[in-house]
C-alpha cells in the first residue's frame, strides 16, 4: 500500500486559485442578482403545437408531427397532467422534452391542459375531471384523429384521474394506459410525511377550502417543498450558485424553477375529496369510491397498463402505486421501476436515456 | 469518519476544501430535516400554523367581503358571487354546446355514410362539404 504525501503549500498556486475564485464570485454575484430580479427569463413548452379544442379553462393541444406519415404510429397518445402545476413539464425544454421525444418517435401526441381554475370552478371534483371533462377531451381527440383507439399517459394526480377514467369507461377506445408515479393506494399511513400532515387531527381541510374556494398553488408548493426543506430551500439555490458559469445548468435550473413556481389553484371540491376520500379513507383502492352512482372499480380497466414508479419519489411513495398492480383488471400490465424522483423520472438526462426509451419501447409494440 | 484530519485537504485550494465541508454539513442537515418533517410533532406544528393563519384571516376576509358586497351593490355592480354564478352557468352552456356539436358530428357522419352507400359508384356526392377535422376552438385564455 502506498502512502501519498499531503500536498505542500505553493503560494503561487494558492494565489491563482484565490484569484480565480474571486473572479468567479464577481461574475456569479452579477448573474445571481439578474436571476433574482427576474431579468433572466426562459421559456418552457416550446414544441410546436395547435389548440384543437377548448372547454371552460381547458385546452386540448396537438403537437405537430415531425416524422413522415409512413413512420407515424397509428394510435394517438394523450398526455394528462395533475390538477396542480402546469402540464408544460411534459415539454420542458428543447432537448429535455418528453413530448419532443415522443413526437420524433412518430407518435401523434395530444396534451390536455386543465387551465387555471377560477372561483366558479371550485365545485368541480374528481368525478367532474375524470368523467365529465376528460371524456369530452378524448372525444375531441378521437374526432380530430378520426380514430377510436388511443393511448393515454397520466402523471401524478393526472394518473389517478386517468385510472378512474379507464375503470369507468373501459369501452371508450383506450388501448394503452401509462401511469407515471400514480397515487392510488393510501393504505400505508406511514408512507411519507403527507399521511401525517393531512391527518384529520392536524389538518382542517374544510376550513381551508371554505376560506380559499380553490386552494392556492403557493400552499400546495409549500407543502411539496416542505417534504425536503433543506434540498428545496437551500441546496437548490446553492446548486445554482455553484454552477452560475455553466449555461446548461443555469438554463435547466431556470426552466425547472419557471415550472415549479407557476402553481395552479387546486379546485376546492377536488382538493377536499383528494384529502378526505383518497388520502384519509383510501376509497379508490378499497373499491368504495362512488362516481356517477357507480363504484369506481379498477378491476374494470381493460387497457394495457404500464405503471412507472421512481425509486426516489418522496411525493408519491412507491407503495401508493405498486399495490394497484394486483387490482388492475388488465391482462397486459407491467410495473416499471426507474431511477429518479417524482419529477426527475421524466425530466433530465437520466429520463432521456432511461425512462423515455422504455416507455417508447413498451408503447410502440402496443401502438401498431 | 476520516482517520487522517488532513485527508482531502489541499492547502492550495482552501475554497474547495471549504465546499467539501459545507456539502457534508448540508447533507447531514438535509437528512435531519427530512426525518424531522416526518414526525407527529411536526405534523401537529404545521397544522397549528395553518389553523392560526386561517383563524386570523377569517374575520378580515368576512369583513372585506361584506364591505365589498355593500359597496358593489351601491354602485350597481355585480358582486363576486353573482359573477361566479354567471361564469358557472356559462360553463354549463359550453358543456351542452360541446355535446350538441358532438351529436351533430355523429349525425353528419351517419348521413355521409348513408349517402356514400346509396351512391351508384360508392363516391360521396360532389356538393357535400367535407367533415370538419377541427372542432370549435377559441383562443386559449392568455397566461397570467
Amino acid at each position: 500500500m502506498t502512502t501519498e504525501s499531503p500536498p505542500t503549500l505553493d503560494v503561487e498556486k494558492l494565489t491563482q486559485n484565490l484569484y480565480a475564485e474571486m473572479e468567479r464570485l464577481g461574475k456569479s454575484t452579477d448573474m445571481y442578482a439578474r436571476i433574482a430580479a427576474n431579468r433572466v427569463n426562459i421559456q418552457i413548452g416550446l414544441t410546436p403545437k395547435e389548440a384543437i379544442w377548448t372547454l371552460n379553462k381547458m385546452t386540448l393541444y396537438r403537437f405537430f408531427p415531425q416524422t413522415p406519415p409512413e413512420q407515424r404510429k397509428p394510435v394517438p397518445l394523450l398526455l394528462v397532467f395533475a390538477l396542480i402545476n402546469r402540464p408544460d413539464i411534459y415539454d420542458l425544454r428543447p432537448g429535455n422534452s418528453f413530448v419532443e421525444y415522443m413526437v420524433r418517435q412518430g407518435y401523434d401526441v395530444y396534451m390536455l391542459d386543465w387551465g387555471r381554475p377560477g372561483l366558479e370552478d371550485a365545485g368541480y371534483d374528481f368525478e367532474d375531471f375524470s368523467l365529465k371533462f376528460l371524456p369530452r377531451a378524448v372525444r375531441a381527440m378521437q374526432r380530430h384523429t378520426g380514430k377510436r383507439e388511443f393511448s393515454m399517459c397520466g402523471w401524478c394526480i393526472g394518473a389517478t384521474i386517468t385510472a378512474i377514467y379507464a375503470a369507468m369507461r373501459p369501452d371508450d377506445g383506450l388501448r394503452n394506459l401509462i401511469l407515471l408515479t400514480a397515487p392510488l393506494d393510501f393504505s400505508d399511513k406511514n408512507a411519507g410525511p403527507f399521511n401525517k400532515w393531512l391527518n384529520t387531527d392536524y389538518f382542517n381541510v374544510d376550513e381551508l377550502v371554505r376560506q380559499y374556494g380553490n386552494v392556492p398553488g403557493e400552499i400546495i408548493d409549500y407543502g411539496n417543498k416542505m417534504l425536503k426543506p433543506v434540498e428545496n430551500w437551500v441546496l437548490n439555490y446553492l446548486k445554482l450558485w455553484d454552477n452560475l458559469d455553466n449555461k446548461a445548468v443555469v438554463d435547466s435550473w431556470l426552466a425547472m424553477n419557471t415550472w415549479v413556481t407557476d402553481g395552479v389553484r387546486f379546485p376546492g371540491a377536488a382538493y377536499r375529496q383528494w384529502i378526505v376520500e383518497f388520502f384519509r379513507e383510501n376509497k379508490l383502492i378499497e373499491g368504495k369510491l362512488q362516481m356517477e352512482g357507480r363504484t369506481v372499480d379498477l378491476k374494470n380497466i381493460k387497457a394495457s397498463v404500464l405503471n412507472v414508479i421512481a425509486d426516489k419519489d418522496h411525493i408519491v411513495p412507491n407503495c401508493q402505486s405498486t399495490t394497484a398492480m394486483d387490482v388492475f383488471g388488465s391482462k397486459d400490465k407491467l410495473l416499471l421501476e426507474m431511477k429518479g424522483g417524482h419529477i426527475g423520472l421524466m425530466v433530465g438526462s437520466g429520463a432521456s436515456k432511461r425512462t423515455w426509451p422504455q416507455i417508447d419501447a413498451w408503447l410502440a409494440k402496443r401502438s401498431q | 469518519m476520516s482517520q487522517n484530519p488532513t485527508e482531502g485537504f489541499d492547502p492550495n485550494d482552501p475554497i474547495g476544501t471549504w465546499r467539501t465541508i459545507r456539502d457534508a454539513n448540508l447533507d447531514a442537515w438535509a437528512k435531519g430535516m427530512t426525518a424531522l418533517v416526518n414526525t407527529e410533532v411536526f405534523a401537529n406544528a404545521i397544522g397549528l400554523q395553518l389553523d392560526t393563519l386561517l383563524a386570523a384571516s377569517a374575520p378580515i376576509q368576512k369583513a372585506v367581503q361584506q364591505y365589498m358586497e355593500t359597496y358593489l351593490a351601491q354602485i350597481n355592480m355585480p358582486s363576486r358571487a353573482e359573477v361566479v354564478t354567471l361564469a358557472a352557468r356559462l360553463t354549463n352552456i359550453e358543456l351542452r354546446l360541446d355535446d350538441m356539436q358532438a351529436q351533430l358530428d355523429e349525425l353528419l357522419d351517419a348521413v355521409r355514410g348513408l349517402a356514400l352507400a346509396e351512391s351508384p359508384n360508392g363516391a360521396a356526392a360532389p356538393d357535400e362539404p367535407a367533415a370538419p377535422k377541427t372542432r370549435r376552438v377559441r383562443k386559449p385564455a392568455a397566461e397570467s
